[in-house]
């Protein structure tokens, strides 16, 4: 009789519901445990910060009036209070954080903060294969317009790919941010400068002007989707062996330019990332030239000229800055050692 | 020894204390953590299991209706309740345990867990959704206003599809990870926003012409009424759920949507005709947009393109909203008979 066959399963699957109830009340228990720690633990850590920063205040003061042995004291004192940041800013790593002005806009007040050292990794792992497809489908998406398709609407929809990849970077990386990556300054800005230069080429309307410079700007998109595939494919493989020797962070990220660890056996790449500065110059060149032309009556032109000079002078003066410091430190090393 | 020196050195002190207190809660928080995070793979794979052996037995008991005694029957009938209250009580442990993002959120974000952990954190952000709503409502319709009667640049109706655009793709990730955290918006009112984006994408880039300038008094006027009717129904709306979630009839997570739902005969009723009025004003513009698509000198693929979106919107939205009142007649034919 099937009647205490299915009686019986039923009881056992109830008794697991039952157990199953009492772990989730546990677990919700243990939650609420947990926010209430993560709470005392900012707050403590923000009431840190300020007396420190109170105290550093009053010791530059006291340094203005006192002999030698008290200063020794004081910039023993000062040294150990830097310490102290960095101690905070890696625990505040694990702790939930309120997002940013743009995170906020664009997914509200919803906690990003990863809060294990797994899964912080797991994501930038995920950030940069993302950044390695969209890469490889962005260089079809140019070829394909390029040589075989010779209609606005695909160049439209290559357009729009663009704004839409560069957008998602800029959210990500902001999440990465958030997480305690240290990705600084040009490398995060040149992506929104990236997002307008695609939004500006979409609402370029069909005219003798664009179909000038379409080829050149296809041929363009080509070479630094190659390029930049070349960086995230060497890069990857450089910051892996740089972290299993222990002298890079765990949350580096590859990056669309030239940082200071690459001079380990990255430096070939250095002329490839030249050229391509120097093709995005001679876009502005050829954009303001065009907007001088007697028939040119959009205000894309100009703008887009204006974007690529803006381009090209932030990854160039920001490479060169690069070269500029490990040539000084060169000889600086010969200098100690002899 | 300084008397400032002293007093900033038992100040130290202090703080020392306080740090070492610091790092001792920061270490057991970090334990906590890591009990926290596995217990949340227990739960999870408990409920999975849970729900596989569920789907079992009730095949079983599919199979064993047949033919079964009275008392059998009885058992059976109550395992059969139990059997489909289940998930909704699988569905409201995992509000709280973090789960995958579905395909669009991991497009976009990658696998950050987007699940808010208690009650006032999912209200909150619900709440912050709303407002968000009703500000870029207000935004776009200052700036359609301004686009119709003072300024007529192209650069300024590109700025607002790029608004438009910017503002619905935002609403899609917003309300994926609303759904994430057990918000029940479904379909439809999901759906249109989507089409929304793409149909302001490709007025972006419909280029400068005749046709474009007689269509753009049209949509912006059209831009101008949707925003009007999007405010009043954020307002109200928000105000209804209010005092029925106050009255426990309404789920914390519901939202303010741009059409009607059943909640909404509680005292919202006057909305129908304004909404009504939009869709048939959607009606319209896909209609002119058709005629404008077999002139002669239209060359542009967009005009096409967007009478397609204006239509999918127009059916989209007239038969959901027909269908809630067909619902509500139905039901009040109903009620006399059970008297």
């Amino acid at each position: 009789m099937s009647k205490p066959r299915f009686q019986a399963e039923w009881e056992e699957i109830d008794e697991e519901y039952q157990q199953l109830q009492e772990t989730h009340k546990i677990y919700r228990q243990k939650l609420e445990e947990l926010t209430s720690l993560q709470a005392t633990c900012s707050n403590a850590i923000s009431k840190q910060r300020k007396c420190l920063k109170d105290l550093r205040h009053s010791l530059t003061k006291c340094a203005q009036t006192c002999d030698e042995k008290e200063l020794k004291l004081i910039t023993d004192i000062k040294t150990q209070i830097k310490d102290k940041e960095n101690v905070f800013f890696d625990m505040e790593a694990y702790l939930p954080k309120k997002n940013g002005l743009y995170l906020n806009l664009v997914l509200g007040n919803v906690n990003v903060t990863l809060l294990s050292n797994q899964a912080k990794f797991a994501y930038k792992d995920e950030y940069e294969k993302f950044k390695l497809c969209m890469t490889i489908i962005l260089m079809f998406g140019a070829i394909t317009c390029l040589f075989f398709l010779n209609c606005r609407v695909t160049d439209e929809i290559f357009n729009f790919l663009l704004v839409w990849y560069y957008c998602t970077l800029t959210i990500r990386e902001s999440i990465l941010i958030n997480n305690g990556s240290r990705i600084k300054g040009w490398w995060v800005s040149h992506h929104y400068v990236s997002t307008f230069l695609s939004g500006v080429m979409l609402t370029w309307p069909e005219g003798p002007m664009y179909q000038m410079f379409r080829s050149q700007f296809l041929a363009f998109s080509i070479y630094q989707s190659f390029v930049q595939f070349l960086q995230y494919y060497y890069q990857s493989g450089c910051l892996y062996r740089l972290r299993a020797l222990g002298e890079r962070n765990q949350l580096d990220l590859t990056v669309e330019g030239f940082q200071s660890w690459m001079w380990r056996g990255l430096t070939f790449l250095l002329p490839f990332l030249f050229f391509g500065h120097f093709w995005q110059l001679y876009n502005s060149v050829t954009l303001f030239r065009l907007a001088r032309h007697e028939d040119c009556k959009e205000w894309q032109v100009f703008m887009l000229a204006l974007t690529f000079l803006v381009l090209f002078l932030g990854n160039f003066l920001t490479t060169v800055k690069v070269v500029h410091q490990k040539v000084q430190k060169n000889p600086e090393k010969v200098q100690k050692t002899d | 020894m300084s008397k400032n020196l002293k007093n900033i050195l038992e100040e130290w002190k202090g703080l020392e204390e306080e740090y070492q207190q610091l790092q001792e809660t920061h270490r057991m928080y970090l334990k906590k953590l890591d009990e926290l995070s596995k217990l949340q793979n227990s739960c999870s794979s408990s409920i999975s299991h849970q729900r596989k052996r569920l789907n079992e037995i009730s095949q079983l008991v599919k199979k064993s209706s047949k033919g079964p005694s009275e008392e059998d029957a009885k058992i059976l009938d109550e395992m059969k309740e139990k059997i489909k209250n289940r998930p909704n009580a699988f569905f409201q442990m995992e509000a709280f345990l973090p789960k995958k993002n579905g395909l669009y959120l991991s497009l976009v974000l990658g696998n950050v867990n987007v699940t808010l952990f208690n009650k006032q954190s999912k209200f909150a952000y619900k709440d912050e959704y709303e407002k968000f709503k009703l500000y870029l409502t207000v935004i776009l319709l200052l700036f359609s206003f301004i686009s119709y009667f003072f300024v007529s640049y192209r650069l300024s109706d590109v700025i607002l599809n790029f608004l438009l655009v910017w503002y619905y793709c935002t609403l899609t990730i917003r309300e994926s990870i609303l759904i994430t955290n057990g918000s029940r918006i479904k379909g439809w009112w999901v759906f249109h926003h989507y089409i929304s984006a793409v149909l302001s994408g490709v007025m972006l880039t419909w280029p400068e012409g005749n046709l474009y300038h007689i269509f753009r008094n049209q949509f912006l006027a059209y831009s101008l009424y949707q925003s009007f009717v999007q405010c009043l129904q954020c307002y109200y709306q928000s105000g209804c759920l209010y005092r029925l979630r106050a009255l426990g009839e309404r789920h914390n997570m519901d939202l303010t949507v741009e059409g009607f739902q059943s909640w909404m005969w509680k005292g919202l009723t006057f909305l129908l005709p304004f909404l009504f009025f939009g869709h048939f004003w959607q009606l319209f513009n896909g209609l002119s947009l058709f005629r404008m698509a077999q002139l002669p000198e239209c060359k542009e693929w967009q005009v096409s393109v967007c009478g397609l979106c204006f239509l999918i919107l127009f059916a989209g939205n007239f038969f959901t909203t027909v269908a809630v009142v067909r619902q509500k007649l139905k039901s009040r034919n109903q009620k006399p008979k059970s008297l």
